[in-house]
């Protein structure tokens, strides 16, 4: 049973990050490489502010807003001219966005290693089934848990949410409609970012702080939002747990093979069903 | 016409390379840096890069000329290493030194054999180094895995542990380490309770972490590098994994990585490849010009390359001429009286040096010592540490 | 037959490098000519039949590895060792192919991303012995061929040079073939082609299997000339490195990645000397040859020749 806690608190993780990206792609239909930089920025930017307040929870707060407005600049200056071009074009772009950002992380804070410590409050450790496990984990399935229920609830039970969603599906009838196309996919860029940097910040307090930190779980998010289902939360959720529950019972069993397991996992879904669990089958452009 | 763009283009490209031409009567002694200034690494190169400097600013000159560097980024990825390596030989450097992880270097050797130029290690800690890919241009003045993995035997049957879990990376020198320390705990009739591999990058410990916590062993044996440690070891450190099974490793943990860690690393305890504190009149000097002129505490990847340049200008001074063949003569029988580390001594048959080997506990340490910091506990003599000297 | 001669000119101010240049430029242009066999060789399946694929180093990196098993067993053995690589890449482009190519947009990309990741970490972890894990291998000896050693820089940057000039106009042909036409015209649009009557799907695994063929060369000389291999040959970034390479060299055309390799490694030289931050300058430059040169450096050469020429449009 503490396998299944521990897996859940991997994928919680996950789905953060995988949250962001996600919607991004559903609403601009553009992989965002530069994600795990933002992921990245959150983390060194919470961390920042936990060194002045020494309060995990402002940095938690604020922190992603400071992010989110990065992101909007990303999308309003590189990725506005490219809509309408081929998507490897905007890919190219966001991967650009991680060497300008990494760069500018490694000028600000430098190569050394940087820590960031739970609050005080989530410290501890509860026992679970018999295995000991920190109340950090628990509060970031707790968080987790929220969090997508939230987005879930803004998405598809809110007006804003069925804007986003109707300009996702058809953005010229939605403008015809008088929806602001243009501004409403910056704002969900900067949500997305927002998400990201929520992850980094989340993140901190359990791995450390290193300059590259984001292109080695960025990889692991897409491979949670293609099993997933591109664009799709619920699918990112419950993919996020796959994922999570696939590692888990790697480092089990079989530490050595993580990797390539999720990867075999990867490849058959997409060899099956590639729009993900909870896509439908639609037309690709 | 665009043929006449194209032709231009190419040959703007040549062009480059008219700076480039060797001259033949040395100005100076040039250094061929080849160091990882970005990448995971980073943190490494530019620690290097930062020790050679003091060692270049204390000598200034030898042979009569200054002494220069020529640094170049491989970025962490070996197949930079070799491309800047050979830019660096085919414009003419007078050593190289470097690299950073040991498959950079391992890629590097072949090419200090072919030119003839010596290459000088005071990072990479992989056996094969000096072991089975060793060549006669190639020194090592830092230590290897072997040594770490012997000192850490040594503690196992000095703390008297009756069973030992294993955590490596998913890597050669994991894999290889941990393979050593289990032949020897066999011997010594030590149970190895488990074992996991880790592949390099893992973001979560927390099942192993579990189990080893679940295994009853008496302490965890740690061979990670870089920021796995700082992961496992926070991670643990939450649910005070040390203080129900010690845990103990190989050069895994040094200054930069324990600040990472935060309170929870003391009391874990390790190899230390050097440490600032260690009481010789060289390593005080140098660590004096260090903190004047970078205002921090150098770490072991700046006092190995500081080192192992004195030692190699020491070298080059007593031949006191430009016969490459001497040098390497001279460095093979080599000793360093006044090394950081106290004496040290070359091996002539794998091009190896000798020297204490320090084992530490983190610990918190007071101004103006750093927050969280290593601790020497015990030093171990060169003998019966290193390999045996092939044939 | 305009491209015969630029290429004609291409290949003779190339001939005529280690003339006027030093050992460590020779070397660096021969780097660029062999990323830039690899760069065609992924232009064949980018640029002319529209697909893109994010996983192309699984290519590169296989025949290093092929090229690298087999030279260091049999070191006179250059020839096999070629065919090895070729052979093996082309296989492993063939299986991908298989599974990537039912999918198309951005699942295609994305899957192989997938079977690049699981390559590479199969030669990193499980396949350790065999490729040396993450130390790799070191000592892949240079090729030795009809007597003559290539261990000497200048020699071995002929030889390389031989097969640029080789794959070059075999690509150039092939481009102009009613085989790359067809290509061309999956890439504009892929029903209408199917419509008329083309069996899409085999041109589109017949031009993968090729690619991935050719970029197994690419990786035997690479392995070749830095005497070394490991899987780091094999990662995502340097499918993405050869990604970012042909868009800003201009994809599509016969030349345009060459340009991009030649102009990424130059910039990289160039920005380094400068400064420790020069990846950050990189990814500015990048940034703002996407949004404003999107036919990459090939595409903007157009223009100045055009009005030399004194055409319009």
């Amino acid at each position: 049973m503490s396998l299944v806690v521990i897996g859940l608190s991997i994928g919680m993780l996950l789905f953060l990050l995988a949250a962001g990206l996600t919607i991004i792609f559903g609403m601009l239909g553009v992989v965002n490489f530069a994600h795990g930089a933002l992921y990245m920025l959150g983390a060194y930017v919470a961390y920042q502010i936990v060194q002045w307040t020494n309060n995990f929870w402002l940095a938690l707060l604020f922190g992603p807003c400071l992010v989110a407005l990065v992101g909007g600049l990303i999308e309003r200056f590189t990725l506005r001219p490219l809509y309408g071009r081929d998507h490897a074009y905007q890919l190219l772009v966001t991967f650009a966005c991680v060497l300008v950002i990494e760069e500018a992380v490694r000028l600000v804070w430098g190569v050394n290693f940087r820590a960031m410590n739970a609050p005080p409050s989530l410290a501890g450790t509860t026992e679970v089934f018999g295995s000991i496990v920190t109340d950090y984990r628990l509060f970031i399935i707790a968080f987790g848990i929220a969090l997508s229920a939230g987005l879930f609830f803004a998405i598809e039970k809110t007006r804003i949410g069925m804007i986003v969603r109707a300009a996702s599906s058809n953005s010229i009838m939605a403008s015809c409609l008088g929806i602001d196309v243009v501004r409403l996919r910056t704002v969900v860029f900067m949500v997305g970012t927002a998400l990201a940097a929520v992850g980094g910040a989340v993140a901190g307090p359990l791995l450390p702080l290193k300059l590259g930190m984001g292109s080695t779980i960025i990889i692991d998010c897409f491979v949670v939002i293609i099993i997933g289902g591109l664009g799709n939360i619920k699918g990112a959720i419950i993919g996020a747990l796959v994922i999570g529950m696939v590692r888990a019972l790697g480092q089990q069993f079989a530490s050595d093979w993580i990797n390539m397991l999720t990867y075999l996992l990867l490849i058959v879904t997409l060899a099956v069903r590639p729009e993900g669990l909870f896509n439908r089958r639609g037309r690709e452009a | 016409m665009r043929t006449a763009l194209i032709a231009a283009l190419a040959l703007a490209c040549s062009g480059i390379g008219l700076n480039s031409a060797n001259s033949q009567t040395p100005t100076a002694f040039t250094i061929g840096g080849v160091v990882p200034l970005s990448g995971a690494y980073a943190l490494l190169g530019t620690s290097m890069q930062k020790g050679a400097e003091i060692a270049i600013e204390e000598r200034a000159k030898v042979l009569r000329v200054p002494i220069k560097a020529i640094w170049e980024d491989t970025e962490t990825k070996p197949q930079t290493s070799v491309q800047k390596a050979s830019k660096l030989l085919a414009g003419g450097v007078s050593i190289l030194f470097g690299d950073g992880s040991s498959g950079q270097t391992l890629a590097i050797m072949p090419l200090a054999q072919q030119r003839k130029i010596p290459l000088l290690v005071t990072t990479s800690a992989a056996d094969q180094i000096t072991g089975a890919n060793r060549n006669r241009y190639t020194f090592r003045t830092s230590s290897l895995a072997f040594k770490e993995t012997r000192m850490a035997i040594e503690y196992v049957k000095k703390a008297g542990l009756k069973s030992v879990y294993g955590l490596a990376v998913d890597q050669p020198v994991g894999r290889d380490t941990w393979n050593m320390m289990k032949a020897a705990l066999k011997e010594l009739g030590i149970q190895s309770v488990g074992e996991d591999f880790a592949p390099i990058g893992s973001q979560d410990y927390s099942i192993i972490i579990d189990k080893i916590g679940k295994s009853g062993a008496d302490g965890v044996f740690v061979v990670t590098t870089g920021s796995d440690t700082i992961t496992f070891l926070k991670q643990a450190g939450q649910v005070k994994l040390n203080s129900r099974v010690p845990i103990f490793g190989t050069g895994f943990l040094d200054d930069d990585t324990a600040a990472a860690v935060g309170p929870d690393v003391v009391g874990v305890k390790t190899v230390a490849r050097y440490h600032f504190s260690y009481d010789t009149p060289a390593n005080k000097r140098f660590v004096e010009a260090y903190r004047k002129k970078f205002n921090e505490w150098p770490n072991a990847y700046a006092g190995h390359a500081y080192d192992g340049l004195i030692w190699f200008f020491d070298v080059v001074e007593k031949v006191g001429s430009w016969d490459v063949e001497k040098w390497v003569a001279e460095f093979e029988k080599s000793s360093h009286p006044n090394s950081v580390f106290g004496p040290a001594q070359m091996r002539a048959c794998d091009h190896q040096a000798q020297g204490v080997g320090l084992w530490a506990e983190a610990a918190k340490g007071s101004a103006p010592y750093p927050e969280l910091l290593l601790k020497v506990t015990s030093t171990f003599p060169p003998d019966h540490i290193y390999p045996a000297c092939p044939n | 037959m305009r491209a015969a001669a630029l290429v004609l000119v291409l290949i003779a101010s190339l001939a005529a490098v280690p003339l006027l240049a030093g050992a460590g430029t020779i070397y660096f242009i021969t780097l660029i000519l062999v990323w830039g066999i690899f760069a065609i060789s992924f232009d064949l399946v980018f640029g002319l039949t529209g697909l893109l694929s994010f996983g192309h180093a699984a290519f590169l990196g296989t025949g290093a590895f092929v090229y690298a098993f087999i030279m260091l067993a049999m070191p006179d053995q250059f020839l096999l060792a070629i065919l090895g690589a070729i052979a093996a890449a082309g296989l492993l482009a063939f299986l991908s192919g298989a599974l990537a190519l039912r999918l198309s947009g951005i699942y295609l990309s994305l899957t192989t991303l997938a079977i690049g990741e699981l390559v590479f970490y199969a030669a990193s972890s499980p396949m350790r012995a065999l490729t040396g894990g993450e130390d790799g291998l070191a000592g892949v000896p240079r090729p030795t061929l009809l007597g003559h050693n290539f261990s000497d820089d200048t020699s071995f940057y002929f030889l390389v040079l031989f097969v640029f000039t080789l794959i070059v106009t075999a690509v150039a042909i092939l481009r102009e073939s009613p085989f790359g036409k067809v290509l061309n015209g999956i890439r504009l649009n892929e029903i209408r082609s199917e419509q008329v009557g083309f069996n899409v799907r085999l041109f589109k695994i017949i031009i993968f299997v090729i690619s991935g063929a050719l970029s197994g060369l690419a990786g035997a000389l690479l392995a070749s000339l830095i005497m070394y291999v490991n899987p780091q040959s094999l990662h995502w970034t340097t499918s993405g490195d050869v990604v970012i390479m042909t868009l800003l060299g201009g994809r599509g055309t016969l030349l345009g990645p060459v340009i991009g390799v030649a102009a990424y490694e130059v910039l990289k030289e160039v920005a380094s000397a400068y400064t420790v931050h020069w990846y950050g300058i990189l990814g500015i430059i990048i940034i703002f040859m996407t949004i404003y040169m999107p036919t990459g450096i090939r595409g903007a050469l157009d223009v100045p020749i055009r009005w030399f020429k004194g055409q319009r449009r």
